[in-house]
């Protein structure tokens, strides 16, 4: 599959800073991927250089085939991190508006403009002056004028933040209706959650540098396989078993809850029968799967707490 | 070039939406129409007839005083009368005008001679009211409108010229009327005994009797007896500071009378009198850079030296006006980060480009509306004399001068709005800005300053000095213009004004780049050449 984005061994300086650090990645076309990273990572000013707003200190970038973004911005969407809107335009003048400068005839743009407002229930606010929608609408209107020039690649920079979980759930909505058309999405955010329901790939960036690039699948990986059990004097057994690479008590309250963490090769069903086999009477069972947060934090924790000093 | 259009387009039409532009656009026509109608509002209908009392303890001094009254009464009759006169045959005039071809420049010509023949005194006229090259009443003498007879004949002539369908002339309010002493006062009562009696009328708290109407009294004017001597006063007593028409016509009057008996009484002819009064030295403006033959300098010339002084403070204006613009669109792009949407669509450059170019349209239509408005109102209310103006200024101002003003003006406000647009991309708030602001309008005040005097020496050492200073060059080359400048300083000054733009419009294009996406305080001077040398710009 071709790649939408590639960075290589960017730099980027703000006087004798770093914010970002030789930063290699790239970004699937047709693939909704997130760029995660704690606040002060690198984020935004990579997304600045990927939409040549800025220009970087050293590397390359290349993005839909072309060395600069310059070159092909019609077929860009961006949504920035700090959100705002010409106070005294219409809903539906802005979104045409921006659409024109991305080079949609005029017609073309209010009519889209007008659609979309409508798809995602701001119809009846589409002559309301910007200034008199709330914040969350705003930035709905926001999105939808980066979108409405039917972009190749959307990249949104924290498009989460600031809306209401209702408002929330309808920015997936948008990503996804995006992914089904087969546009490449390029969203940033340090909420995992999001990025666990709707990414494929992700991008994992703390301190300016890179700390993954790969599916969500491959980032499961990477934490260790841990299982958790509890039964009678179970202790005993586990010294005895295969495939098992450490076992320590739960810190989590539970009396008697012992975590093993296993070895990659190791099937938890044979592991379950090894503890039949034994004779053992199990409380629990539980095969721990990690999630993106915890992976996150894997990844990041020390930078990220180092950024927050920062 | 589509992008900078519909930037420019949203930005025009964004303007053209507030309110600020209206009224800019209306205020000013108001204004003028304003200027043009009230004091014909107060002169016509706004001052009421005028209630005086004078006592004349001098009988010669009273009947001269009255006389005034009826002259001032019969001129202010002759005036209305005139203009309803204008006012009818406005069509007929019109017409008249529209058959006749004229020169403008051969007009210029008479009148210029015309002018040089009236002697400086009757000097009020001025060539560019067409209203006053027809006013008859200042040319009617005194002595035909004090004889009865004569007045009435004039009357009678004037109405006569009236087309047939002509709507009634209406005799307007008498200017000033006569009452008489209240019934125990006579002229021979003491100055305190009347002034005591009147000062309550006098300061309107109590309506004065007269006839069989209660007044207002306007004015009480005692003349003693012995006035002629030159050594008693009149006493003029009146809340009114502002109408002195009535104490100037009397004072003036018993001026002249008073110098006439002294003139009798020396055995001196009154006939000589006006004859050496008469006696005017006259004199002629050359001008040593024009050709052999044509070195007159005449009224041509004079306008062509002031005219530009209107250009320069057109420039002023437009500069001004968009100042506001640029520095508002921009900070609000700036606090509301539309700017970095923006930057993702078009290039910093086209971005500017398209800014300064709509808020230029935004300028020019305003200042459009205001010539048409203008242009408009003198020919709604002098009728088709106002089309001699312009024909006059288009004779003055030659195709090269013209050309000249667009160039200067065009780069004198490019250079400016280059610059706005740049200081506002580094600052967060109108307040910040105005810090950046409070140094270019201290340099933009100069050019005003100076634009009264370069033209008295518009080709010398510190006019030439300033034509090269980037800031102040259209101003003062503008100024200039019309004094033939020599050619190295037009060429010189013209290219150094395109330079300077240029100059201007790349530093605030990267100033803009790095600018717009900064926040917090605005940036010192010195980072600002850092930004101007990084490689990120
Ligand atoms: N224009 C700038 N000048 C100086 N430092 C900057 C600038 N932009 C960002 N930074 C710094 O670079 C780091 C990364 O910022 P950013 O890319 O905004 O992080 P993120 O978007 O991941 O939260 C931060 O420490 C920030 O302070
Ligand atoms: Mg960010």
């Amino acid at each position: 599959m071709a790649t939408a984005i590639e960075l290589k061994n960017v730099i980027k300086r703000f006087g004798e800073f770093n914010a970002v650090d030789d930063v290699s990645f790239s970004v699937k076309e047709g693939a909704i991927c997130g760029f995660l990273g704690p606040n002060g990572a690198g984020k935004t000013t990579s997304i600045r250089m990927i939409l040549d707003i800025l220009r970087p200190t050293s590397g390359s970038i290349s993005i839909l085939g072309e060395k600069n973004a310059s070159l092909v911005r019609d077929r860009i969407g961006y949504l920035p991190e700090e959100k705002g809107l010409y106070k005294k335009m219409t809903a539906a003048g802005i979104i045409a508006y921006f659409a024109t400068l991305k080079g949609m005839p005029k017609k073309e743009a209010r009519s889209i403009a007008r659609e979309l407002l409508q798809k995602y229930g701001l119809g009846s606010f589409m002559d309301h002056k910007c200034e008199a929608l709330s914040k969350g609408m705003g930035q709905k209107v926001q999105v939808l004028a980066s979108i409405a020039h039917s972009p190749d690649l959307v990249i949104l920079d924290e498009p989460f933040s600031g809306l209401d979980p209702v408002n929330q759930e309808v920015m997936e909505e948008v990503i996804r209706d995006l992914k089904s058309q087969g546009k490449t999405v390029l969203f940033s955010t340090h909420v995992m959650s999001h990025a666990e329901r709707i990414c494929e790939d992700i991008v994992v960036i703390a301190a300016g540098k890179l700390a993954f690039n790969g599916t969500v699948q491959q980032a499961k990986a990477i934490l260790p396989r841990r299982v958790r059990v509890g039964g009678e004097s179970i202790e005993e057994v586990i010294p005895s078993l295969d495939g098992i690479v450490s076992c320590t008590p739960l810190q989590d309250g539970r009396e008697g809850v012992l975590e093993l963490i296993v070895e990659e090769t190791t099937d938890s069903r044979n592991l379950l029968k090894s503890f039949f086999d034994a004779g053992i009477a199990l409380d629990i069972f539980e095969v721990v799967k990690p999630d993106l947060h915890e992976i996150f934090v894997h990844l990041v924790g020390e930078d990220a707490r180092e950024a927050a000093h920062r | 070039m589509i992008r900078i259009y519909r930037v420019a387009l949203r930005e025009y039409m964004e303007n053209a939406k507030t309110k600020g532009f209206w009224i800019g656009i209306l205020l000013f026509p108001l204004m003028i129409w304003l200027m043009l109608e009230v004091p014909r509002f107060l002169e016509e209908k706004g001052i009421p007839t005028r209630h005086v009392i004078i006592v004349a303890k001098d009988d010669a001094a009273g009947d001269i005083s009255r006389q005034r009254l009826t002259l001032l009464n019969r001129q202010k009759s002759l005036s209305s009368l005139q203009q309803h006169l204008a006012k009818e045959t406005a069509d007929q005039r019109a017409e008249m005008l529209e058959n006749t071809e004229f020169d403008a420049a051969e007009l210029l010509e008479k009148l210029e001679e015309g002018l040089s023949q009236i002697s400086p005194d009757a000097g009020a006229i001025n060539p560019f009211n067409p209203e006053q090259l027809v006013e008859i009443g200042d040319l009617v003498p005194d002595e035909l409108l004090l004889n009865d007879f004569r007045w009435k004949a004039l009357k009678n002539l004037l109405l006569s010229q009236l087309p047939e369908g002509s709507a009634a002339f209406v005799e307007p309010e008498l200017r000033f009327k006569e009452v008489s002493l209240p019934g125990d006062l006579t002229s021979e009562s003491t100055n305190e005994e009347i002034e005591n009696a009147l000062r309550p009328y006098l300061r309107s708290e109590k309506l004065f009797p007269s006839n069989d109407e209660n007044v207002d009294l306007f004015a009480l004017v005692i003349i003693p007896e012995n006035v002629f001597d030159g050594e008693s006063q009149i006493r003029f007593w009146s809340t009114n500071l502002a109408d002195t028409d009535l104490l100037d016509a009397i004072t003036n009057s018993l001026s002249e009378h008073a110098r006439n008996l002294e003139y009798e009484k020396r055995e001196i002819s009154t006939a000589d009198v006006t004859e050496i009064a008469a006696l005017r030295i006259r004199s002629n403006n050359f001008n040593p850079n024009k050709e052999a033959g044509e070195e007159k300098v005449g009224i041509r010339d004079k306008i062509r030296q002031y005219a530009p002084i209107g250009f320069v403070y057109l420039l002023w204006i437009a500069i001004f006006s968009v100042a506001q613009m640029l520095l508002n669109n921009t900070i609000e792009e700036k606090s509301n980060r539309i700017i970095e949407v923006l930057l993702s669509s078009v290039t910093t450059n086209e971005l500017l480009l398209g800014k300064v170019f709509g808020v230029a349209a935004v300028g020019v239509t305003m200042q459009l509306a205001w010539i048409g408005s203008m242009i408009t109102i003198l020919r709604l209310k002098a009728g088709p004399g106002a089309e001699w103006v312009v024909d006059l200024m288009a004779a003055v101002i030659s195709p090269e001068l013209l050309i000249g003003f667009i160039f200067y003006f065009v780069t004198g406000y490019l250079f400016y709005a280059f610059l706005f647009a740049g200081i506002g991309s580094v600052c967060n708030t109108i307040k910040d800005a105005q810090n950046f602001m409070g140094p270019i309008m201290l340099i933009l005040m100069v050019p005003l300053g100076t634009m009264m005097f370069i033209p008295n020496d518009p080709n010398g050492t510190i006019a030439t000095a300033m034509s090269w200073i980037p800031p102040w060059s259209p101003f003062i080359m503008m100024n200039r213009m019309a004094a033939n400048p020599p050619m190295s300083d037009i060429v010189g000054t013209g290219v150094m004004m395109i330079v300077s733009v240029i100059m201007v419009f790349w530093i605030s294009s990267r100033v803009f780049r790095v600018g717009v996406l900064r926040t917090g305080q605005p940036p010192k001077i010195l980072e600002l050449l850092g930004w101007l040398r990084s490689s990120n710009s």
